[in-house]
Formats: C-alpha cells, sequence, structure tokens
C-alpha cells in the first residue's frame, strides 16, 4: 500500500478538536483538554453534542458545526463510534489521534471495529494515529494527547531526543523519569495499535526533523520487516537511533526444523534487523532509561576508548572492571600526558586511568584532569566519577566539567554514586547538560551506548 | 565467478512440493547447492545393498553411507548415517544396522534409499544457514559445528542479501571463531570460502520463493575451500 507520508498535522498543527470533549478532569478527554490549554498554542475545538460551553471554550455539536479545516482531531469516544465519526471528518480534519481502546487488541468484534477504521481513514485520506494509544506528546508544538493526569506522570522539558512507542504505558513512565530528573525530549509518540501510522511512518518523519537529536524505539511487533528496516536505515544514518523490543522468548526445538530455524527465535531476527538498520540495541527499560537519558543530552563517541576520572580509587576500578565487561576499552594514559599530570598533581595523586584525584581533588583538578586527558587523540569520552566526600568540591563542579575545556564533541558521562546528599547532584549535572547517573554500572552502560554508533553499515 | 541456476533450483524445490514433501532430502539439498556453485562431494543415490557397493567401488572407498529419508530430518541423530566406510563388507554391516535401527525407532518413516558417497577430508567444520522470516525476509545463519550451536547457542545472524563485510562480522561475533584461525596449532582455515556461502546461500533463499529454511550442517571448511558435507531444506 502506497502511503502518502505527510505527519505535519500532527507535529504542526495549528488547531485541535477534541471529539468527545468533557469538562471533567477525571476523565480521558478532559485531561487532554486540560493539558492542551496548559501548553497548546493553536485553536482548541471542543466537540460534544451535549455540552455548548467546556472549560470556557466554545463547544461544538458536531467537528462540521466547527465551521472551518483542523489540523487534527483528538477521539475519546467508544470504539463502536470511531470509525464513523472519522468517516464524517473526512476533508476536515487532516489527521486522527484516536486515544480509545476495544479495538484489534480485544478480539474479533474489536479486529473488526479497527478494519472499519481502516477503511474510514483510506477513504479520505486521514491519517491516524492509534487506536489504543496515548498519541502525542511533543514540546515543540505544546501538543499533548497523554491522558494521565501531569500531577501523576510529569512531562518532561524541550530537548532533542524523540521517542516512539507501541507502548503507551511504557513511554509514559519513561516520560515520568526523564522529567523528573529534568532531561527533555522533542516528540514523543505512542501508536498503539498502528491502524495507518507506524514506526516505519515515524522515522521517516523524524528523520528530517531538525529538532529531534536522537530517537528511541520501543517494539512489541513490527509487521513490515523490510520497510522497517529502510526507514531506519535512513533514519540511523543522520542520528542515533536505538531501540527495545520486548517478548523475547525463544522459540522451541523442533524436529520438524534445521537446526537454524529452530534457533532462529524471534529475538535472533530483530537483532540482525537492527544490525541492518544501523540501530543501537537496548534491553529492557532500564537500559532504554539509560540511552534516552545519555542521548538526550550528549552525542555519540567516536569509537570504545573511555578515560576514567575520579576522586576515589576503589570506585575508578570497579569503572575500569565493568568497562572492559561491556567491551570498552580503557587505555593507559599517553606518557606526554602522564608526564604533565605528575608535574601538576601532588605525588600521592594516583596518576593513570583511572585517574585518581584521591580526597584532595578539587573542582579545578577535576577540570584540569579533563582538559588535559580529553584533548588529543586518545579517548572518546570520560566517565567523571565524582564522590562527594573531599570538602573541596563544590557545587560548581558540574558546570566546571561542562565547560569542555580544550575539546568539544567528546561525551563525558557523570557518576556519582553515593545517598542522598550524592544523588542530589545529579540534578546539577543534568542542569549543566551533562548526562549523570548514581551508579558506576549505570555510568558504563550509558558509555557503552553511546560507543555503538560507530562501524554501522551504510 | 560463481554463478546460480536459479531455474533448475526452483524446479526441484517445485517438484518436491508437487508431490507433497515438506522438505528436500540431503542429494536433493546438494543439488541445490551444486546449482548454487557449492562444492559438493561426489555421490550416487542408490536404492539396494548391489547399487550401493557398485556405486563405492565407482566413487572409491573410504566413502559415507547415508539414509535418505523426508520422515528423518537430523538423521546422524537417527543412526542413519555412517562414515569412513573402508570395504564392501562394511557397507552391506552398515546397510543392516540402518536399515533395522531405523525400522525399530522410526517404524513409519519412508525410505527412500541411501547415499552413497566421498569421503570429505578432515577440517573445522561451521553450521551456515538461511531462514525466512515473515516479516524480515530470509536471515542468515553462522555457527561453529558440534554442541557449541545447540548447547551454547554460540551463533551469529544477519538479514539476507548481506555483503562480504557483514560475512566476516558474523564469524567474529561467535565466541568459537578462533578454532578456524589457528587456535591450539590448528591450520588457519579458508574465512573467504565461508563467507561465500554465508552470502551465497541468502543469495538462494531470497531468490527462491518456496524454500523457508536452506542449512548446510556441517560445512567442512579447509585450508583451502569448503565443502558440503551434509544439507537439508525445508519447503513452505
Amino acid at each position: 500500500m502506497h502511503k502518502k507520508n505527510n505527519l505535519s498535522a500532527f507535529f504542526s498543527p495549528s488547531s485541535i478538536a477534541v471529539v468527545g470533549a468533557s469538562g471533567s478532569t477525571g476523565k480521558i478527554s478532559g485531561v487532554i483538554l486540560e493539558s492542551l490549554r496548559n501548553s497548546f498554542r493553536g485553536a482548541i475545538y471542543p466537540v460534544n453534542p451535549r455540552y455548548s460551553e467546556v472549560m470556557g471554550l466554545k463547544c461544538y455539536p458536531s467537528i462540521e458545526a466547527i465551521g472551518s479545516p483542523v489540523d487534527l482531531a483528538v477521539y475519546a469516544l467508544p470504539a463502536e463510534a470511531i470509525p464513523e465519526a472519522v468517516f464524517n471528518a473526512g476533508g476536515i480534519a487532516k489527521g486522527a489521534v484516536v486515544v480509545s481502546g476495544g479495538f484489534a487488541e480485544t478480539g474479533p468484534a474489536g479486529a473488526a471495529l479497527e478494519k472499519a477504521l481502516k477503511e474510514a481513514a483510506r477513504s479520505t485520506g486521514t491519517r491516524v494515529i492509534g487506536p489504543n494509544c496515548m498519541g502525542i506528546y511533543d514540546t515543540v508544538s505544546g501538543l499533548d494527547t497523554f491522558f494521565i493526569p501531569r500531577e501523576r506522570v510529569r512531562r518532561p522539558g524541550r530537548g532533542g531526543l524523540s521517542i516512539i512507542s507501541q507502548s503507551g504505558s511504557f513511554a509514559v513512565t519513561a516520560m515520568d523519569e526523564l522529567a523528573t530528573d529534568g532531561i527533555g525530549v522533542a516528540r514523543v509518540v505512542s501508536y498503539g495499535n498502528k491502524a495507518d501510522v507506524d514506526e516505519a511512518d515515524c522515522l521517516d518523519f523524524l528523520a528530517e526533523d531538525p529538532e529531534t537529536k536522537a530517537v528511541a524505539i520501543y517494539i512489541e511487533s513490527i509487521e513490515d520487516g523490510r520497510r522497517f528496516i529502510e526507514a531506519a536505515s535512513r533514519c540511523s544514518a543522520v542520528k542515533p537511533v536505538m531501540a527495545v523490543k520486548v517478548g523475547k522468548a525463544a522459540s522451541g526445538i523442533s524436529a520438524a526444523r534445521s537446526h537454524t530455524g529452530a534457533i532462529a527465535g524471534r529475538y535472533e531476527i530483530y537483532r540482525a534487523a537492527f544490525k541492518k538498520a544501523g540501530i543501537i540495541e537496548l534491553n529492557g527499560y532500564e537500559d532504554f532509561l539509560v540511552a534516552c537519558k545519555a542521548f538526550g543530552l550528549t552525542t555519540s563517541a567516536a569509537g570504545n576508548r573511555v578515560m576514567i576520572i575520579t576522586d576515589g580509587g576503589g570506585m575508578g576500578v570497579n569503572i575500569a572492571d565493568a568497562c572492559e565487561q561491556m567491551g570498552l576499552s580503557v587505555p593507559g594514559l599517553p606518557e606526554e600526558v602522564e608526564e604533565e599530570l605528575r608535574a601538576a598533581f601532588p605525588s600521592y595523586y594516583g596518576i593513570g586511568n583511572p585517574l585518581d584525584l584521591t580526597g584532595s581533588a578539587t573542582d579545578e583538578s577535576f577540570a584540569f584532569a579533563l582538559s588535559k586527558t580529553m584533548s588529543g587523540d586518545f579517548y572518546d569520552m570520560v566517565i567523571v566519577a565524582a564522590l562527594w566526600g573531599p570538602p573541596a568540591l563544590t557545587d560548581n563542579l558540574p558546570g566546571m566539567l561542562a565547560q569542555k575545556p580544550g575539546f568539544t564533541e567528546k561525551p563525558i558521562i557523570a557518576c556519582t554514586p553515593g545517598g542522598a546528599y550524592s544523588s542530589e547532584r545529579i540534578k546539577l549535572f543534568h542542569e549543566a547538560g551533562l548526562p549523570a547517573f548514581l551508579t558506576p554500572e549505570a555510568a558504563v552502560r550509558a558509555a557503552s551506548v553511546l560507543s555503538k554508533r560507530r562501524g554501522r553499515p551504510l | 565467478m560463481n554463478t546460480m541456476n536459479t531455474g533448475r533450483i526452483e524446479r526441484i524445490v517445485k517438484e518436491a512440493l508437487s508431490i507433497g514433501r515438506k522438505v528436500l532430502v540431503e542429494p536433493e539439498a546438494k543439488e541445490v547447492l551444486r546449482l548454487a556453485s557449492f562444492p559438493v562431494p561426489r555421490s550416487k543415490a542408490v536404492k539396494d545393498v548391489a547399487g550401493a557397493i557398485d556405486a563405492a567401488r565407482e566413487i572409491g572407498f573410504p566413502v559415507a553411507l547415508k539414509l535418505i529419508s523426508p520422515d528423518i530430518i537430523h538423521k546422524s541423530d537417527a543412526g542413519g548415517v555412517f562414515l569412513n566406510i573402508m570395504d564392501e563388507k562394511e557397507i552391506e554391516e552398515k546397510w543392516s544396522r540402518i536399515i533395522l535401527g531405523i525400522a525399530d525407532d522410526y517404524p513409519t518413516a519412508l525410505i527412500e534409499g541411501f547415499l552413497v558417497e566421498e569421503m570429505v577430508k578432515k577440517g573445522a567444520e561451521v553450521i551456515i544457514g538461511c531462514v525466512r522470516d515473515e516479516q524480515f525476509g530470509p536471515a542468515v545463519m553462522f555457527g561453529i559445528g558440534g554442541v557449541t550451536v545447540e548447547l551454547m547457542k554460540d551463533v551469529s545472524f544477519r538479514l539476507a542479501p548481506i555483503t562480504r563485510e557483514e560475512a566476516f562480522e558474523m564469524m567474529g561475533e561467535v565466541k568459537g571463531f578462533p578454532i578456524l584461525t589457528g587456535y591450539r596449532g590448528q591450520t588457519v582455515k579458508d574465512l573467504d570460502a565461508i563467507a561465500d556461502a554465508l552470502i551465497k546461500l541468502g543469495d538462494i533463499v531470497g531468490r527462491v520463493e518456496g524454500i523457508k529454511e536452506l542449512e548446510i550442517n556441517p560445512l567442512i571448511v579447509h585450508e583451502r575451500g569448503a565443502v558440503v558435507a551434509d544439507a537439508r531444506a525445508v519447503l513452505r
């Protein structure tokens, strides 16, 4: 099927109709309306024949009654009413977001409704996101159809990361954590049952979207594998694309199959597809979140050589071990750098990689070590593990590191192991634009993810 | 330049499907591979012991004797393969052992005949396969032979068509890779021949729609070249 891939109605709408609008914030449509009133800058048209006014906005009895075309219609109606509503809005609304459930995910009757929805979309040329989804959260346009109250799930601020997800709850949970951590996003799309718009459509859009610097995908299943690979390849050629695929259950060994057939579980094929498309493979929710934080704040590393700077010798060795385990290399200091550091630092500092600044560490010693080790082509990224015990360390450290003295593109990953005081420092790093993690292992995972974009096939 | 006779491969597949087969038996699978320029050992399919002895004489001892049955896809496990048969007397003996064993364990299996085959010179054994995925199309697998594939799942996959670079990446990804590059005094094996095989296997399944799975197990790799010692195909 040929699809006219124009998703601009979804990502830069100037007007939105909320069909099935309700003034009650206890209802899905009420939450959506409230969110739109908070953040959407275009025109909002509630549609519901039962009201003349909703949340202080004029309410229309039907979408036709608005009297002018709208870019987007958000539908919060019972599933049975959806196909006809989308059909009737043909020629009025360019795009439809159907958040309602009760479609193919529920059985044959729902599948028939979904088929009718597809037919309504096809015959009217309407692009549809959903059904059974949360829709779009977009910091660029201010659009927010995620129907979870903001006091329950925080919304991230503006950033360069875009997330596309088959699961609404997965996306929303990640959003909440990113918001809590002060990491922004560009566009988040939850497309649920993918009656029309799917991951390939989104990837095509995001590849060209200047607001999107990196893309994270949550996948349960992909229907048109080759089309996905083509779209993902185009996107990964211009920005990092990473994905988590859930549902890894291996297929059983069957006597009627070759070894290849028996071993080729679904997940092995997905991995092969990710490799083909230049997608960074993520392993589960934790990995997804680490990757979102890393790519949300910094960019790919050119290679896998890691410099480790710390004020806690033991933590440094622990990080080095974790690096080796994850396929990262921790090369020793080049001679000239070692000499420079020895000349500048007290003799009791542990000069090497890891570099141990000890309990005498200062903000300045961290910054100096950073500039000396990261200028030149010796390392591709650095993990700065700051233990906050040394009294000379101040809250200025993150900002000082973020200035990147002497080098520019190389990622700096911060790690602040410890209790309450240390974990509160994470926010300072994020404010300075540096990804930061509480545990050394999470920091190393981030380093690993950042290193994986190199060597991908064109 | 390697060539592939796609038309003749398709005919083999079509004929097997037309008689209700779900698999290609070894001689058919090997014929498919031969038509795609894979080196395949000399062999002859026979119906009786006298035929087997004639074939062995023609090929020259030692030979391998293998059961041909569409019902038994893992024929070594079923006791349907004997290697390094040295003379006529041994052919008769192994023939009866296979027949009796199959009669006991697989009484309903259809026995189409036997394959008498030239023995392949020792080398490193690898498994290469290609499976057609509903969503993503053909995917090529590589693994080192023996238990590492089944027990350790020490295999790598790529979606076909694969490039030569991808073929080498696949080899490098498995933990057993050093077995091919001189581990413990072994000779260095012909990695180019493996790469060729991986690329071609993906091409066959990519071009011939009727094949669901195609596997060479083992491909015996020498310092120069690689030979298909056994092969099977699942049709769709």
